[in-house]
């Protein structure tokens, strides 16, 4: 059987094609590698409505992401839901303990994100601590409600 | 069955769908000799091929090869069983994607670990037999009739069979090329010592090599002999066969209503 | 009397379906079975060139364009949200999810499933598949193997081509021309694009519908009567079939895959 190197160049090539594309996927587009890629800590928090926030939301800090959400899960005695955030390990210890976490859009319909601003508390949070001070998602259905019915009163 | 024969085959029946296409063929091919096997066409001469090589599986009777029931076989000990045989194609079929060297040298790469340059020692040996050396770099598009049906040849014979089968080796050639088929494969049965199987149609040509003759019709062996024998053979289906008599016992007609009444319907339904 | 007549239709029909499956079951499993020789590794790679290689620009360049229209589509709506920010979120789901799997096996069905047909059917009609079995050689095998295999591993690479193109073209699109801002694009794409969820399950589809293609492709090559007309009948079955196979699937996929992600 004859062999042709131009028809082997272009066989590897692309197969290299595909795989150097399924890297740019990965990295580029599903931001594999992007903020939690090294060591990370564990936080919760508990909030009464979650809105949109999945897995792999991200979590800011002044605007700047420093982690993501890991699980989502209903807290089944106080029917809370219960957020699991992985961290930045730098961060551990050195976030106080009255920082609160709020659940924000970007954009008007944008993604659901949740972002962190501190407090003044000299103690820090730990790895498995919980977050106390949690502000909801905005559902737009309430308050497009709130604002009807306090049209109607008015 | 005694070792002088080479194929046989009992009682074998096959039917394509609704028809019935042999109905118990009984057939001997001795070894080291030309067989033809001849009738008109449509009684499924290639099928009969078929069925030796094993491709087609008969509804019931056995066919054997060397003693070995072909289609009892596994699929592996058939295709070790088909190394032994050779055949021609009715249209060379030569791979269209390999030249003339790479088609005759086929068989020999899938088949044995030979260093290349003994492999093109045997294949040059073969395209010299059927004088086509020259052509070694041609692809299969570029050969005429005749040239592909001796490539093919020269492929059949690249591993030295036992057997060779030939479907319609002289359909469709000019007198010249027809003349150097029938001198090729005298040439290689004699050179080779190997049984050989013809299937044809081609009276005169296939007459002239043949040392033992079957003549199928209707699905069974109508006649078998030599070739002198059957020249004068007194039944009238067998000499109007051998002689190409247009009509007689085989109708120059297919069958239908009768002419006249088949006419006249046409008249009365429009 | 007419009904009966009907039924036994309908019975004959199931009948010859069901047959028709099982010899394509068995042809398949026949033919991908088995450990390739070192000459089978080549002809593989002979038929990712015939197959992959040179399907690659009609797939890239479809891609680009998706991606582009794509985009300008999902610009105007977004943009009555105020939801532009979401455009890359929206361009790499549908790409990844739907559009990528489903649209390069509809293209590599018309360019390679339809060519291999032809390609083994003439093989067929020229009793070159008999001749090779004659010779010894199995053509599921030498012949069928090499180009099943070659399919199957072709598409999920040309499905990931797509994607990749197509991203860009959105990007081409929504950032370059209608100016959606760039962090937003890629970081609203990354933070909804799930590596296993997304990419993985799309695919996962390209590998279904690359066995489906190529099978259905190589099968309707082998099975054909071997006459002119039988071998353009089964390039049209090919490319027939195998679009409602891919379409088919892809929503009993999607319900699958995606049903509860919701």
């Amino acid at each position: 059987m004859k062999r042709s190197k131009m028809m082997e160049f272009g066989v590897g090539l692309f197969m290299l094609a595909g795989i150097l594309g399924l890297v740019f996927l990965g990295l580029r587009v599903s931001g594999l590698g992007n903020g939690i890629s090294g060591e990370t800590f564990t936080l919760y928090a508990d909030f009464a409505n979650i809105g949109g926030l999945k897995p792999r939301s991200k979590v800011t800090l002044a605007g700047v992401q420093v982690g993501q959400v890991a699980d989502v899960e209903l807290d089944q005695e106080w029917f809370e839901a219960r957020v699991t955030l992985k961290l930045d390990a730098d961060l551990e210890g050195k976030l106080p303990r009255d920082t609160t976490a709020a659940i924000l859009t970007s954009g008007l319909l944008g993604e659901q994100y949740l972002g962190l601003s501190v407090g003044g508390d000299p103690d820090t949070l730990a790895n498995g601590d919980t977050i106390r001070d949690t502000q909801q998602a905005l559902v737009l259905e309430e308050l497009i409600q709130q604002f009807v019915s306090n049209m109607v009163r008015e | 069955m005694s070792d002088a024969m080479l194929v046989d085959l009992k009682g074998v029946r096959f039917s394509r769908g609704e028809k019935e296409i042999f109905r118990g063929v009984d057939l001997q091919v001795p070894r080291g000799k030309i067989t033809a096997i001849m009738g008109p066409s449509g009684t499924g001469k290639t099928t009969l091929l078929k069925l030796i090589g094993g491709q087609l599986a008969p509804d019931s009777g056995s066919v054997c090869i060397a003693g070995q029931n072909v289609h009892r076989l596994p699929r592996r000990e058939l295709f070790r069983l088909r190394r032994r045989m050779g055949m021609l194609f009715q249209s060379g079929a030569l791979f269209s994607d390999l030249d003339v060297f790479e088609n005759v040298a086929f068989p020999l790469r899938v088949h044995t670990d030979l260093p290349d340059a003994m492999i093109r020692d045997v294949v040059l040996m073969k395209l010299e037999a059927v004088g086509l050396r020259g052509a070694r770099q041609l692809m299969p598009a570029e050969l005429s009739g005749g040239m592909l049906r001796r490539v093919a040849l020269a492929r059949a014979v690249a591993l030295d069979p036992e057997l060779i089968l030939y479907d319609e080796p002289f359909v469709g050639q000019d007198p010249i090329s027809m003349g150097v088929l029938v001198q090729l494969i005298r040439k290689v049965n004699q050179a080779l010592g190997l049984t050989a199987v013809v299937v044809s149609h081609d009276i005169k040509e296939t007459l002239s090599i043949a040392d033992y003759v079957y003549v199928i019709s209707d699905g069974q062996v109508m006649a078998h002999g030599t070739p002198a024998s059957l020249d004068v053979d007194q039944d009238p289906r067998v000499s109007q066969f051998i002689h190409g008599e247009p009509d007689g016992p085989v109708p120059f007609h297919y069958p239908a209503p009768d002419y006249f009444s088949d006419i006249l319907a046409e008249r009365a339904g429009s | 009397m007419n009904l009966v007549h009907r039924i036994a239709a309908l019975g004959r029909g199931t009948l010859y379906l069901l047959e028709s499956l099982g010899r394509a079951g068995i042809f398949l499993l026949q033919s991908s079975v088995g450990i390739p020789s070192r000459e089978g590794w080549y002809l593989w790679l002979r038929q990712m060139h015939f197959v992959g290689v040179m399907s690659l620009a009609i797939v890239l360049v479809s891609g680009v364009f998706i991606g582009m229209v794509l985009s300008l589509q999902g610009y105007t709506i977004l943009v009555d949200f105020g939801a532009e920010e979401a455009l890359g979120q929206m361009v790499a789901l549908s790409l990844l999810r739907e559009l990528a799997p489903v649209v390069a096996a509809l293209l590599f069905a018309g360019r390679a499933g339809s060519a291999l047909t032809a390609e083994i059917g003439l093989m067929k009609a020229t009793e070159q598949l008999s001749s090779m079995e004659m010779i010894g050689v199995d053509p599921l095998r030498r012949v069928v193997a090499p180009r099943l295999w070659a399919g199957f591993v072709s598409l999920p690479l040309l499905t990931v081509g797509f994607s990749v193109v197509g991203i860009w073209g959105g990007y081409l699109v929504g950032v370059e021309w209608l100016g959606v801002y760039e962090g937003a694009y890629w970081s609203g794409m990354q933070s909804s694009v799930g590596f296993f969820d997304d990419v993985g399950n799309g695919l996962v589809k390209s590998l279904v519908f690359a066995l489906v293609v190529t099978w259905i492709a190589v099968f309707q090559g082998y099975d054909l009567i071997p006459t002119s007309e039988g071998i353009s009948r089964a390039t049209t079955r090919t490319v027939v079939y195998s679009s409602l196979a891919v379409l088919g699937l892809d929503f009993v996929l999607t319900t699958l895959m995606f049903g509860e992600l919701g």
